[in-house]
């Protein structure tokens, strides 16, 4: 059924609080890997859901959903090898708390009531609040507070948002559930005004989740204090499941035949999210902060494809898939980086390709999949989403588009560089490179590469229903 | 039946009032408890028009049992725990604060008179008005005081202008228990999260004064 894809996590991640470490890391990855197979079998819609009224199996959601489970089985693994070497005093405690966040945001994934949507995602940050803070340090607290409060306060905005499109469905004549499957079957007979104000809330509530700019402020500190396994589930998973909820909404303004203003309003806030991280990536002095203004970046394209709509909603999804393939390599990588240097700083991690020659080519290899390298994905879905734009005729809105994609490229390349190439001193390793901790960012990154040269045709067909309701197609 | 809701919303606004105004943290969590009594209070009043049965009076008692009970007093033990110093500073003044909540009230009677929402009771109408001025209340006192606990507060008290601009427009969602009991758990565990961190910031600042806390910026 398909409410055991966030029960099983939660019933395991009360389980683990109270477990011994070692059983507890046991009972981590066995449930990744049942989480896997219950999303496959979700996928190929093998069970339908006990309750409909409360829960569906969509397409955008098996998307989000598919791609979590699959990180998170790798970034199970890299835990339990990277929490060998750091002796975390709380480690019951962070591993529960991966497992409820996990639970969590699953729920977000298969969420299709409307209020339901709105408690899963507000569960999602209080689940994932022990995993930023697990460190105690002063910096980490500061990054916590700001997360659950700043999250809190966006995500009440967003439950008012809620509340202003279930009064749209009562201002008109019709009566059915509140869920987004049967408002999308009345959609053209709600009452537009409430539908934008409720749109507009939504945008801003769920969006502070997603990090869309200038709600983005708590995301860089979040991302940059959490332990690294945390951080790639943040930037993997969960900005796509606050973009699920945007997207959720945006399906219904376009068949309430709204979709020319929710499409600017997401095309705008992308553009701004964009060009906010171009400005603060040029002089960052922290590895992990830039990895996390770039995905301030990559949600800003996301939502600007999305705003495109044809061919560019198409994009938008394989740029999701990308991103967070490659993303959450990039932050498992900076988990050895830090365990190798025992520093965030970019101008202490020089030299890594003598020192960690594994860990500085699956750092480079990242770096240029996510700067949009032809090898990789994100070369296919920016390229296509320029295309979109184009035969939209949005000159303005591709100029400043590509003028953003290549300032972060230009900035962020130069501390790259710095990191890899430049020489060192000093020959100290503090943990001398393992296996068990290159190898799972590596896989991804070979995902990411494989999906771009063989794409399989469910996951191809999963995309087109997922982007057919908001009018986006393969073929422009 | 329309004289008690009246009486109901006009505690509300007078407790959001002298929320704004009060400059002792403890007086602020007794604030909160009793306006969580009155807003739970609300669709009971409002309701009865349809009749009172019985899941809307178990869910009355479990309301108050969170917002009037549960969550003052789990305030409460944080404020007797943590702060030393119970004066709640403000950034901006107490009396601006109050001007700008009164200001508040003028806003939120305009906003709803201009929305044409002529398929609403007049009840409904008062409070939305109520709602729309506690909301704006909460994030004035989020946005304006110093200490980390008060802005727990403050996210409470916008929490329930949200749930009250609910109960005015939306009716269906009431009906939901299953879900309305959802959100209370999130609201529960959301004071349950901030009040661990606020511990553990009391421990390593030896306050709870944000404004200490700003070591990540760019």
């Amino acid at each position: 059924m398909l409410q055991s894809v966030f029960l099983l996590p939660f019933l395991a991640g009360t389980a683990v609080f109270f477990l011994p470490v070692k059983s507890g890391r046991l009972l981590l990855l066995a449930t990744a890997l049942f989480h896997v197979l219950i999303t496959a079998l979700e996928w190929f819609q093998a069970t339908g859901p006990l309750q409909t009224q409360y829960f569906a199996n969509t397409p955008e959601g098996m998307l989000v959903l598919g791609i979590m489970s699959f990180l998170f089985l790798l970034i199970s693994i890299y835990t339990v090898f990277y929490m060998a070497e750091v002796e975390m005093s709380k480690e019951p405690v962070f591993n529960a708390s991966m497992l409820l966040f996990l639970g969590a945001m699953s729920m977000v994934a298969v969420a299709d009531h409307i209020i339901m949507l709105w408690v899963a995602v507000e569960a999602t940050t209080l689940m994932s609040a022990p995993l930023i803070f697990v460190h105690r340090s002063k910096e980490s607290l500061e990054a916590t507070w700001k997360y659950v409060l700043i999250c809190s306060v966006g995500i009440a905005l967003a439950l008012l948002g809620s509340f202003f499109i279930i009064f749209s469905m009562e201002m008109s004549t019709v009566h059915v559930p509140i869920s987004f499957s049967s408002f999308n079957d009345v959609a053209d007979q709600l009452n537009t005004v409430w539908l934008k104000a409720g749109f507009i809330f939504i945008v801003i509530g769920y969006g502070t989740k997603m990090g869309l700019a200038p709600m983005h402020t708590w995301l860089p500190d979040a991302h940059s204090e959490a332990p690294s396994p945390a951080s790639a589930l943040l930037s993997g998973a969960l900005l796509n499941c606050a973009f699920l909820g945007v997207y959720r909404c945006h399906q219904l303004m376009v068949g309430a035949g709204l979709g020319d203003y929710s499409g600017n309003v997401l095309i705008a806030f992308g553009l701004v999210s964009m060009l906010v991280s171009a400005v603060f990536i040029l002089n960052q002095t922290d590895y992990k902060r830039m990895l996390a203004y770039s995905s301030i970046e990559n949600m800003g394209i996301i939502a600007v494809g999305i705003g495109i709509g044809g061919i560019a909603a198409f994009a938008a999804m394989l740029h999701m898939i990308h991103h967070s393939l490659i993303k959450s390599s990039l932050f498992l990588t900076t988990g050895n980086i830090l365990l190798g240097y025992g520093t965030k700083s970019i101008d202490r991690t020089r030299g890594m390709l003598r020192l960690f020659p594994e860990t500085a080519i699956t750092f480079f290899a990242g770096f240029a999949g996510i700067s949009g390298f032809p090898p990789f994905g994100l070369f296919i879905s920016e390229l296509l989403i320029v295309m979109g734009a184009i035969k939209t005729g949005r000159y303005v809105v591709i100029s400043i588009f590509i003028f953003c994609l290549i300032l972060i490229f230009a900035g962020a390349s130069r501390l790259v560089m710095q990191m890899v190439f430049s020489s060192r001193d000093s020959d100290e390793r503090l943990v001398p490179e393992q296996w068990s901790r290159a190898l799972p960012p590596i896989i991804l990154l070979l995902t990411s590469l494989t999906l771009v040269l063989w794409m399989p045709d469910s996951l191809f067909l999963t995309i087109q229903h997922a982007i057919s309701s908001i009018g986006g197609t393969v073929n422009g | 039946m329309i004289h008690i809701s009246n009486i109901l919303l006009a505690l509300i606004l007078l407790s959001v009032l002298l929320s704004l105004r009060s400059n002792r943290l403890m007086a602020l969590v007794e604030l909160m408890a009793f306006q969580g009594v009155m807003v739970s209070a609300v669709p009971l009043v409002l309701e009865t028009a349809h009749g009172v049965t019985f899941n809307l009076i178990l869910f009355f008692l479990l309301l108050v049992l969170v917002k009037g009970v549960l969550i003052p007093w789990l305030m409460y033990r944080a404020v007797k725990l943590v702060v030393v110093d119970r004066e709640v500073e403000p950034i901006i003044g107490y009396n601006a604060s109050l001007f700008a909540g009164l200001i508040m009230i003028v806003f939120s009677v305009y906003v709803t008179n201009n929305l044409h929402l002529n398929m609403l009771p007049m009840d409904h109408k008062l409070l939305l008005a109520t709602a729309i001025t506690t909301m704006g209340a909460g994030l004035i006192l989020l946005m304006t005081r110093r200490k980390a606990i008060t802005q727990v507060i403050g996210y409470l008290i916008m929490e329930n202008g949200i749930y009250l601009i609910g109960t005015a427009l939306a009716k269906q969602v009431h009906t939901q228990y299953v879900v309305e009991f959802a959100v209370l758990l999130d609201l529960i565990v959301a004071v349950l999260v901030m009040g661990i961190v606020l511990n553990d910031i009391n421990h390593t600042f030896d306050d709870v004064d944000t404004t200490l806390m700003g070591q990540l910026k760019d």
